[in-house]
């Protein structure tokens, strides 16, 4: 399977999946790269061959048909066994999936990304469940940051995860500090090993 | 005493594992830790341990300019010299 998803990438494509060291994150790339593709051509009614990628300044991917970037925004994340892919025909993208398995640095982790509000709620939480709680608030910050598209730009632990959100919702509205007119629709989602979330710009129309 | 390859080669082995084994980082850390594939939870709390382990801060602007981890070296090295 991962033969055939690598032939439906192009050279610069199979350059980045060769960089890849593991085999697993390797097959993981290859086989989300190719169901991208698959649903873009059937979305922009384009062949595969005509379908390209460019990068934004700092690194998010945009479609380009026959050499022309179209309208259509669109973001990927993988982790062990699950893939995600969203698309939207307006509003910038972000998703991530993450599989809960337990990390040797939690507690760095949550030091360096969450506010002190966040680390302080993420404290009373213990076992099994601390792995799962912190990759809720993760997935959100990540899917947020990666829909904003400015990258490292974007420090995580200067905003938090909408207060509904840490309360159990599935959903909220949420706008970066720094840009309060621009409002974000978070939802998130949860499988038996894995937690993921997906950040969708809203109308300002609305 | 370890120089700072070899300590960053240390603690990424130490910190990162790639289909269940330890990340073997080569000698001239021309390594870029997104393009290998590693997990973002991994390459921050790799960042963190790192300036910790030296005792610097990486600003986000720092951060943006390491392409691999030879940058992350040469960044430490400048800030002892």
């Amino acid at each position: 399977m991962e033969a055939e998803a690598l032939s439906w990438l192009d050279e610069q494509e199979r350059a980045r999946a060769r960089r890849f060291i593991g085999a697993g994150p390797r097959r993981g790339f290859a086989l989300c790269r190719a169901a991208l593709r698959a649903l873009l051509c059937d979305e922009l009614r384009c062949s595969n061959e005509q379908l390209a990628f460019g990068a934004s300044e700092h690194g998010k991917p945009f479609a380009l048909v026959q050499g022309l970037p179209v309208d259509i925004n669109f973001n990927v994340s993988h982790s062990g066994n699950h893939g995600l892919i969203a698309l939207a025909p307006e509003g910038r993208l972000g998703v991530d999936v993450e599989e809960c398995t337990p990390h040797r640095n939690l507690d760095t982790l949550i030091e360096t990304v969450f506010t002190p509000d966040e680390q302080a709620e993420l404290a009373l939480i213990e076992g099994e469940e601390r792995p799962r709680a912190f990759f809720r608030l993760w997935t959100v910050k990540e899917a947020l940051v990666k829909a904003e598209g400015t990258g490292l730009s974007l420090d995580p632990s200067l905003f938090e995860v909408p207060p509904a959100m840490r309360r159990g919702a599935s959903s909220a509205v949420f706008a970066f500090p720094r840009t309060p007119s621009v409002r974000w629709r978070v939802e998130r989602f949860d499988g038996d090993d894995f937690v993921a979330a997906i950040a969708h710009e809203l109308d300002p129309a609305i | 005493m370890a120089s700072t390859a070899e300590r960053i080669r240390q603690l990424v082995s130490e910190n990162i594992e790639v289909d269940g084994k330890a990340l073997d980082v080569p000698e001239d850390l021309n390594l870029s830790l997104s393009d290998a594939g590693v997990p973002s939870t991994d390459i921050v709390a790799l960042g963190k341990l790192i300036a910790q382990d030296f005792n610097v801060t990486f600003t986000l602007d720092d951060c943006a300019t390491f392409s691999d981890l030879s940058k992350v070296a040469a960044f430490i090295d400048s800030k002892s010299a």
